[in-house]
């Protein structure tokens, strides 16, 4: 069962001719990271505030754990789903320790285990509680700030974070550090992210799931790697950047890339790793052909050569471009990302 | 100045010294004020809820400002005589224009992200109320106290025309004996006391004004 289900959602402002969201359906699994991207106006940010009810649907319903939210109290629900929003929203009056503790002090709970909690939700977002607790919000840079917000989110320890831009704001270098940060928290931490972007990159680099949207509709729901190797229609090509030759080293797989084994003796490289592993691979020994083994059983399937990689960039950026029904795996290739493993023999 | 530095002035038990007709003053403007938020604020919040109140709501109030005090004290005397209410009713009227206008300027000025994020961690519609908007619109609010407060204390100073002693005792009695270091006096220490209260408040505007730049006086 889906942690968060989408099913057949529309919503429209009134007095608006067209819809904010058109009849989407999608579901977002326990524990994974779910990227709405898409160009401004496409609908993500409408979506994501039906979650937690600040709009509800038109049509269609959202379901939580199963259960329709708009069966559940809108305060009871918001109290259980973490939020962060581009422009951060820390109150001003506040101190940092007191920002935190909001929803914690909402639901009526004080004293010293919340005190602790402060301390140790601020120590997971990379501030120093001693130095930070007391400081307003102004004393902070926006990256500070933006670690803040995050730590407020999860202080009630929701099962949910719903996310809108929220690096938006930040220039490159605080941005992909904090990318990085929040990618270390949700492997401690395991929940169900809802995260809005318009930046392909970040899609890329946070999303376990991509749900790419354009005026309102849900044009194709994936994983980085079936966006870029299938492309449902030319918008999403364009978008993800099916042409973008880096983009398809960094992100597909080096299984889509086999051709049948000439000689055994070649170095090997496990199933996991992306076309960038194999082709640095291939530059760094100097071989002709990398053999490519099965990431459990170590069997061989195949082997890449730079010709076969070539080739397979080559098909990709046309936009027919197929995933082969070879031994290609989803969880093989999600974790590809983070860590492709190279052994040579 | 030797009028207010003789201690003969000074002595408590004389109803017109100067002491006890600062205490005269200073409770007559706490009163007005007190009186004048406990009726502005119910009406500011209800104007922020229904936008097309505000308009003739703001428009009483300007026009009752500009009813000249005096008169309108007196057109009181047949209701009230000579007592402090004549001089209480219109303080607080007066103070309405000022207090409102702030009031609703302040709950709007807060920043509406803030309110969606406090909406959005589950927060009720009191409890954004008392831990949003309202820490948020405090220092703006005082902001318009100290104009309606330094306001109150100078037209305050005609309330012994009607009967009630403060501060500006010393400005009739002395235009009447023509003693004008005795009408010199009363101006000075009307004035300290505008002075000393405006201070005083800015003081409370910046406790409250906490983490924040000092709200502009709006």
């Amino acid at each position: 069962m889906y942690k968060i289900e989408f099913r057949d959602v529309s919503k429209q402002y009134p007095g608006a001719v067209s819809h904010a969201v058109d009849h989407a359906s999608f579901g977002v699994g326990e524990g994974s990271i779910c990227v709405l991207l898409g160009t401004s106006g496409s609908g993500k940010t409408t979506l994501l505030r039906m979650v937690n009810r600040l709009a509800d649907p038109t049509s269609g319903e959202i379901l939580i754990d199963g259960t329709p939210t708009v069966a559940q109290d809108a305060i009871t629900l918001r109290r259980r789903i973490g939020y962060v929003i581009q422009q951060v929203g820390l109150f001003p009056h506040m101190t940092i320790e007191e920002n935190v503790r909001v929803v914690p002090s909402i639901l009526g709970h004080t004293g010293h285990d919340v005190d602790s909690r402060v301390d140790q939700l601020l120590w997971l977002v990379g501030l120093e509680p001693a130095e930070y607790r007391k400081r307003y919000p102004r004393q902070l840079s926006g990256g500070q700030q933006q670690r803040v917000g995050l730590a407020r989110a999860l202080a009630a320890e929701p099962a949910i974070l719903l996310m809108d831009e929220p690096f938006g704001a930040l220039d490159a270098i605080t941005r992909r550090r904090l990318q990085d940060e929040l990618l270390r928290i949700q492997r401690e931490m395991r929940r169900t992210i809802l995260f809005v972007t318009h930046d392909v990159d970040e899609a890329f680099k946070l999303g376990d799931q991509i749900v790419v949207m354009s005026d309102g509709s849900v044009m194709q729901q994936g994983s980085p790697v079936e966006l870029l190797a299938q492309p449902a229609n030319e918008f999403v090509s364009e978008l993800v950047g099916t042409r973008n030759i880096l983009r398809q080293f960094e992100f597909l797989p080096v299984t889509l890339a086999l051709e049948p084994v000439t000689d055994g003796r070649h170095p090997t490289i496990t199933a996991d790793a992306t076309l960038l592993n194999a082709l640095l691979e291939l530059i760094r020994s100097g071989a002709d052909a990398l053999v490519v083994t099965d990431t459990q059983s170590g069997k061989s399937q195949g082997q890449v050569t730079l010709r076969s990689i070539a080739r397979r960039v080559q098909a990709s950026s046309t936009v027919e471009s197929a995933l082969p029904e070879t031994t290609y795996d989803h969880g093989a290739a999600a974790s590809s990302r983070t860590e492709g493993k190279v052994t040579a023999t | 100045m030797s009028y207010i530095l003789n201690g003969e002035y000074w002595q408590m038990s004389d109803p017109t010294s100067i002491p006890n007709l600062l205490i005269g003053h200073i409770v007559m403007t706490v009163v007005a004020i007190v009186l004048g938020l406990a009726i502005a604020f119910p009406i500011a919040l209800v104007v922020v809820r229904y936008k097309r109140f505000y308009l003739p709501v703001t428009s009483a109030a300007g026009i009752i400002y500009t009813f000249p005090s005096l008169a309108f004290m007196a057109l009181l005397i047949p209701f009230t005589g000579l007592s402090p209410a004549t001089v209480l009713v219109p303080l607080v009227l007066y103070t309405q224009v000022v207090l409102i206008r702030n009031i609703v300027a302040a709950i709007h000025a807060v920043d509406p992200a803030l309110l969606e994020v406090g909406r959005a961690m589950g927060m009720s519609g009191t409890q954004l109320l008392l831990r949003v908007t309202l820490p948020l619109a405090l220092p703006v609010i005082v902001a318009g106290v100290r104009v309606a407060t330094v306001t109150t204390i100078g037209i305050a100073s005609i309330a012994p025309l009607f009967g009630v002693e403060n501060l500006g005792y010393l400005i009739f009695q002395g235009i009447n004996f023509s003693y004008g270091e005795q009408v010199m006096a009363g101006v000075i220490l009307v004035s300290l006391l505008a002075i000393g209260a405006d201070l005083t408040l800015l003081g409370v505007q910046s406790i409250l004004s906490r983490g924040r730049q000092i709200a502009a006086v709006a």
